[in-house]
C-alpha cells in the first residue's frame, strides 16, 4: 500500500491495517462460533480414538512448537549472545508455520462442532483466547513485512500470540490430560 | 518471496480451514433433501468414532459403501423446559436411546428410532418420546407415568452424553443412568432392585463408579439397550 512513505521514519501507523484486519478475524470467529449451531460432530482424523484426542494432540504439538518459537525468538534478538546462528531465522519461521497449521484443524473443529461456549470459566477463557489467537497471529503476519515499525512491535505481537496459544493449550489439552487422562 | 512469506502462511492456513470446512459440510450434510445446511446424517465411517465407544458396540460396524448416508449418529443432552429434569438422547446408526431423570428418584429409559428428522421412542409402562431433530438440536415431549416434559436440547460431544451401568451386586439388580452435560455436571439415578436413588458421580473418563461398595463401569450408550 503506502509502505514507501513510512520506510524512512519509525511510526506505529503501519500497524493500523494489520490491527484492523486482525480485529476483523477475531470478531468474525467469535460471531461465527456464536451464531453457527454446533453440530456436535465433525470429521475425525484416522489413528485417534476420537475428535477430542486429535485436537488435544494437535494443540500439544502446536504448544511445543510455540516453545521453539519463544526460544528461537530470544536467540534472534540476541538474548543468548550476539552471535546468532544462521539457521535460527528459518527455524523460527518454519516452526511458526507448522504451529499455525496445527492449530487450524483444531479451530475448525472447535468452531464447527462446539461453537463459542460460555459454560464455565475454562470454556469462556478458551473461546475468547481462541478468537484472539487467530486475530493476533494475523496482525503478526501482516506486520512482519512492514518496515519502519517501532522496535517493540514484533516482540509484543509475538508475545501476545505465544501467550494466547499457551493459554489455549492450558484450557484445553492440559485440562484434558489432567481431567480425562493422557489418551491417544 | 521472503516478504510474502507471512502472507503465504496466512493464506495456507485459510486454505486448510476452507478444505476442512468443506469436508465437514460434505460429510455431515444429509444428502440433498435436508433443509438444514448442517444435518445430522453423517456418513457412518467418519462420524462413528464421535458417537460410538471403541469397545463392544452392539451394532455391527457399518461399511461406508453399504450404509445409506441417512443413518443418524448424534447425542443431545440438556435440561427439560422449566428445569426439574435432565434428558439425554443418544443415537447410533438410527437407533435412539433416551434417558430422562431428575437426579433424585424419577427416571425413565426409552428406546426407538431417529430418522428423517423425527424421534420416536417408547419405554416401560407406556412411556413415550416424540420429537424432531435437526440443526444441532432435538425438540420433543416425553410422557411417562402420567407426567409430561417438553425439551429442546443441544447436540453435545464426548465426554458429555449418556452413560449406563447394569450389574448384579449381592443378588440385587443394579441399573444406573448418568447424563454428563457439557459443563461437566452430572445427573444420574441408580436403581437397586427397582428402588431408585441419586447416583454417585461417575468418572467421565473411565465410567468408573462405586455403588454399594461394588465397583461398576458405566458405558456410553451406543445402540440398543441390553439388560434392563
Amino acid at each position: 500500500m503506502s509502505e514507501q512513505t513510512r520506510r524512512t521514519r519509525v511510526s506505529a501507523a503501519g500497524l493500523y491495517v494489520p490491527l484492523l484486519l486482525g480485529a476483523v478475524v477475531t470478531v468474525t470467529l467469535g460471531v461465527y462460533g456464536s451464531v453457527h449451531t454446533p453440530t456436535g460432530i465433525a470429521v475425525n482424523v484416522a489413528g485417534f480414538s476420537g475428535p477430542q484426542t486429535v485436537k488435544v494432540w494437535l494443540a500439544t504439538g502446536a504448544a511445543l512448537l510455540a516453545l521453539v518459537q519463544l526460544v528461537s525468538a530470544f536467540a534472534m534478538w540476541g538474548k543468548f549472545g550476539s552471535r546468532v546462528p544462521s539457521w535460527i531465522g528459518p527455524l523460527h519461521r518454519w516452526s511458526g508455520r507448522f504451529a499455525f497449521l496445527l492449530t487450524v484443524p483444531v479451530a475448525v473443529h472447535c468452531l464447527y462442532a462446539l461453537g463459542f461456549a460460555t459454560y464455565d470459566t475454562r470454556t469462556l477463557a478458551h473461546s475468547l483466547l481462541g478468537c484472539f489467537f487467530f486475530g493476533a497471529f494475523t496482525v503478526k503476519m501482516l506486520s512482519l513485512p512492514k518496515r519502519g515499525l517501532p522496535g517493540w512491535t514484533l516482540p509484543l505481537l509475538g508475545g501476545a500470540v505465544f501467550t494466547a496459544l499457551i493459554g489455549l493449550w492450558l484450557t484445553s489439552s492440559f485440562w484434558y490430560f489432567t481431567t480425562i487422562g493422557v489418551r491417544f | 518471496m521472503k516478504r510474502n512469506g507471512p502472507l503465504l502462511t496466512l493464506l495456507a492456513g485459510l486454505a486448510l480451514a476452507a478444505v476442512l470446512i468443506t469436508v465437514n459440510l460434505t460429510v455431515t450434510a444429509r444428502g440433498g433433501d435436508d433443509p438444514d445446511p448442517v444435518g445430522f446424517g453423517a456418513a457412518p465411517a467418519t462420524s462413528a468414532p464421535a458417537a460410538a465407544a471403541p469397545s463392544a458396540s452392539p451394532s455391527a460396524e457399518a461399511s461406508p459403501t453399504a450404509a445409506p448416508a441417512a443413518k443418524v449418529n448424534a447425542i443431545w443432552a440438556g435440561t427439560v423446559n422449566g428445569g426439574g429434569a435432565t434428558i439425554a438422547i443418544s443415537v447410533t446408526d438410527g437407533v435412539a436411546v433416551a434417558y430422562l431423570c431428575d437426579g433424585k428418584k424419577a427416571e425413565v429409559w426409552l428406546q426407538g428410532t431417529a430418522a428423517d428428522g423425527k424421534l420416536s421412542l417408547t419405554g416401560k409402562n407406556g412411556a413415550t418420546l416424540v420429537g424432531t431433530f435437526g440443526g444441532g438440536k432435538a425438540t420433543g415431549t416425553v410422557t411417562a407415568s402420567g407426567r409430561k416434559w417438553t425439551f429442546t436440547v443441544k447436540a453435545v460431544a464426548k465426554p458429555s452424553g449418556l452413560y449406563r451401568a447394569t450389574a448384579t451386586v449381592r443378588n440385587a439388580k443394579v441399573v444406573g443412568g448418568w447424563i454428563v452435560l457439557p459443563d461437566g455436571s452430572q445427573v444420574g439415578v441408580v436403581t437397586v432392585d427397582d428402588v431408585p436413588r441419586p447416583a454417585p458421580a461417575i468418572d467421565p473418563a473411565t465410567g468408573a463408579v462405586t455403588v454399594d461398595g461394588a465397583a461398576l463401569t458405566a458405558e456410553p450408550v451406543t445402540g440398543a439397550l441390553t439388560a434392563n
